[in-house]
């Protein structure tokens, strides 16, 4: 086992031709959360979806585990890596537990049948993500912090060893973006997991990460421990905050 | 606490499943018996188990059964199922609820290409077989959903993309229309009865190639059941489980454009079964889970043809109403119930 089970080399990607990050070479380690910081638009999803395979990189590749990831299969990825991203889902007809199950996909048989392993294995997601009392809810029913607990439960099905989310507390009220991000940093004690996400929440950002990478105009423009991002004028400039712009008594209780 | 219960209740077909598709099954016999023994002619029940077990019944009865109503039967049946998979296979691929052969076009697409052969060989006193037909319907299919693909590409809008498709469909009816008006021949009669959507005048050879067709396809959806049921959250949720979304939705087109090319070449065009159907089978099933729709759809629109061509055949005769005139009756309100329940759900 490499100590970086994902790395990205003169990573270029974007879409429809137009590159939104340019020349990114990070090395993401294994067992940690890194979390990505930057204003909106800097590229932080994309970095994301590159990540994921969902995105082809423009020049450059990803690389998982020693592998370039062009190289891995489909199925393969879907055990090593799981994916919560924001793109709303669909889900007739479809309880909570229909959608938890879905991370089993990459598991079960021609038929998708899901055997005792699998529910055990579904029920223990649904614990850690404390979304075991609203299993046969209907998706569509319940709250957009449900839902994220939910699709976190999903992706915890799919065994990973790495799992990408991106802005996964947004809708959460502030007890259970804690809960949550606590959550993650069980499974990474536990399991080893690693943990790549972007938040908002730069605070929360600085408790729960172990790396910061910080993503301003389609690059990393630095990537190190929370001490060593979180100084005053550092995060200041990162987000184009100029003193005078900003009310004085605001700005000092910014940062 | 119910984890345990649910694991046998979701796990296989649990007993509700098991219910509904028993109550289909029943309605289906129920009605293709009803599809054999009404008509000009009655025919007794007992004398279609006696014919159908190869007993001897009169001559009449016997020619009635065997060459008219029982591969008309069959035909609404097959068809009828084809239908209601082709409009679930649609509706899954647009993640659009109002999606069928009929609404994008693709059933014109294929009358179209059938009415051209037709009228090209039939001038010429060549006679066009089934497999012909079928190729023919499949071109026009194929042809009227690349459009409908290339226009999805471009509209973002549910509501366009029908739009867009019920506009294919009225210009390849325009073009259809032209070519048999214009084309004068004892045999056009027969082609615009057919271009007006019909079961009647189907011979078992056609049943045995629709049969075939059908039965392929839908093993193959079957086989798809479980990359869909992934897809039907959405293409990055089925991507990030390992599905080939660009496969899955080639596989998902050219299957519907050959299940609405071999109704077309056989029945014509048959307008909403393929939407309506998988509307009243999810309501009736409360669930989308595709295992379970694939057979589900299959069925109801069996019935609902069956139903619909006994109506056909029987409301005022002896004059035939076109199977479109009554499924319409049937299917319509169901598309408005459908957008109307839409609408209040945004509204929430």
């Amino acid at each position: 086992m490499t100590a970086y089970p994902i790395r990205t080399r003169q990573l270029t990607a974007g879409y429809r031709g137009t590159p939104v990050l340019r020349d990114v070479t990070v090395e993401i380690p294994r067992g940690g959360i890194v979390t990505l910081i930057g204003p909106n638009g800097a590229g932080k999803s994309t970095l994301l979806h590159s990540i994921a395979g969902q995105l082809r990189p423009m020049a450059g590749c990803v690389v998982l585990e020693e592998r370039d990831l062009a190289e891995v299969s489909r199925g393969e990825l879907a055990r090593r890596m799981a994916v919560v991203f924001t793109d709303r889902a669909r889900a007739e007809l479809m309880t909570c537990e229909d959608v938890v199950a879905g991370g089993r996909y990459p598991y079960t048989g021609r038929f998708g049948r899901l055997s005792e392993q699998d529910w055990s294995i579904m029920r223990e997601s649904m614990e850690i993500t404390r979304v075991t009392d609203i299993a046969d809810r209907s998706y569509n029913r319940v709250s957009d912090g449900q839902r994220q607990r939910v699709l976190l439960a999903r992706a915890l099905c799919q065994q990973p060893e790495v799992i990408l989310l991106d802005e996964p507390v947004t809708y959460l009220d502030i007890r259970y973006k804690l809960e949550f991000l606590s959550a993650l940093r069980r499974l990474v004690a536990e399991r080893g997991m690693t943990v790549v996400m972007s938040l908002h929440e730069l605070e929360l950002a600085r408790r729960v990460s172990d790396r910061v990478l910080c993503v301003k105009n389609g690059a990393a423009e630095r990537y190190g421990t929370p001490e060593e991002i979180f100084e005053d004028d550092y995060i200041r400039s990162l987000f184009d905050m100029d003193r005078e712009a900003l009310d004085g008594t605001l700005r000092d209780r910014l940062w | 606490m119910g984890a345990e219960k649910r694991t046998h209740g979701e796990n296989g077909s649990g007993p509700g499943y098991a219910l509904c598709f028993a109550a289909l099954a029943a309605a289906l016999v129920v009605l293709a018996a009803l599809n054999l023994a009404v008509g000009s002619v009655s025919i007794a029940p007992a004398d279609i188990l006696l014919s159908l077990g190869g007993g001897d019944v009169s001559d009449t009865v016997y020619s009635i059964l065997w060459q008219i109503r029982m591969p008309r039967a069959l035909a609404a049946l097959i068809l009828g199922g084809a239908l209601g998979l082709a409009g679930y296979l649609l509706q899954t691929f647009f993640h659009n609820p109002i999606a069928g052969p009929f609404v994008l076009g693709i059933s014109s697409g294929a009358k179209l290409t059938v009415a051209l052969l037709l009228v090209f060989l039939l001038g010429r006193g060549v006679r066009v077989g089934s497999w012909g037909m079928i190729a023919a319907a499949f071109a026009g299919a194929c042809i009227a959903t690349g459009f409908v693909l290339l226009m999805s590409g471009r509209v973002d809008s549910m509501a366009m993309l029908i739009v867009s498709g019920v506009m294919i469909g009225y210009i390849c009816s325009a073009v259809t229309d032209l070519v048999v008006t214009f084309a004068q021949d004892a045999d056009i009669v027969n082609l615009h009865n057919w271009s007006r959507g019909s079961f009647s005048g189907i011979t078992w050879e056609n049943v045995a190639v629709m049969a075939a067709i059908t039965a392929a396809a839908f093993a193959a959806a079957l086989w798809l059941a479980k990359p869909v049921d992934a897809y039907r959250m959405g293409e990055s949720y089925a991507e990030s489980v390992g599905v080939n979304v660009r496969l899955l939705r080639l596989g998902l087109v050219l299957l519907s454009s050959l299940l609405a090319a071999c109704i077309t070449a056989f029945a014509g065009p048959v307008s909403f079964v393929g939407i309506a159907v998988p509307h009243l089978v999810k309501g009736l099933f409360r669930t989308a889970k595709p295992l379970v729709m694939v057979p589900a759809c299959f069925l109801g629109g069996a019935v609902f043809c069956l139903l619909c061509d006994l109506l056909a055949r029987t409301l005022f005769a002896p004059t035939e109403l076109s199977i479109s005139t009554v499924t319409a009756v049937f299917g319509a309100p169901v598309v408005i119930a459908v957008m109307l329940r839409r609408g209040r759900e945004k509204e929430r």
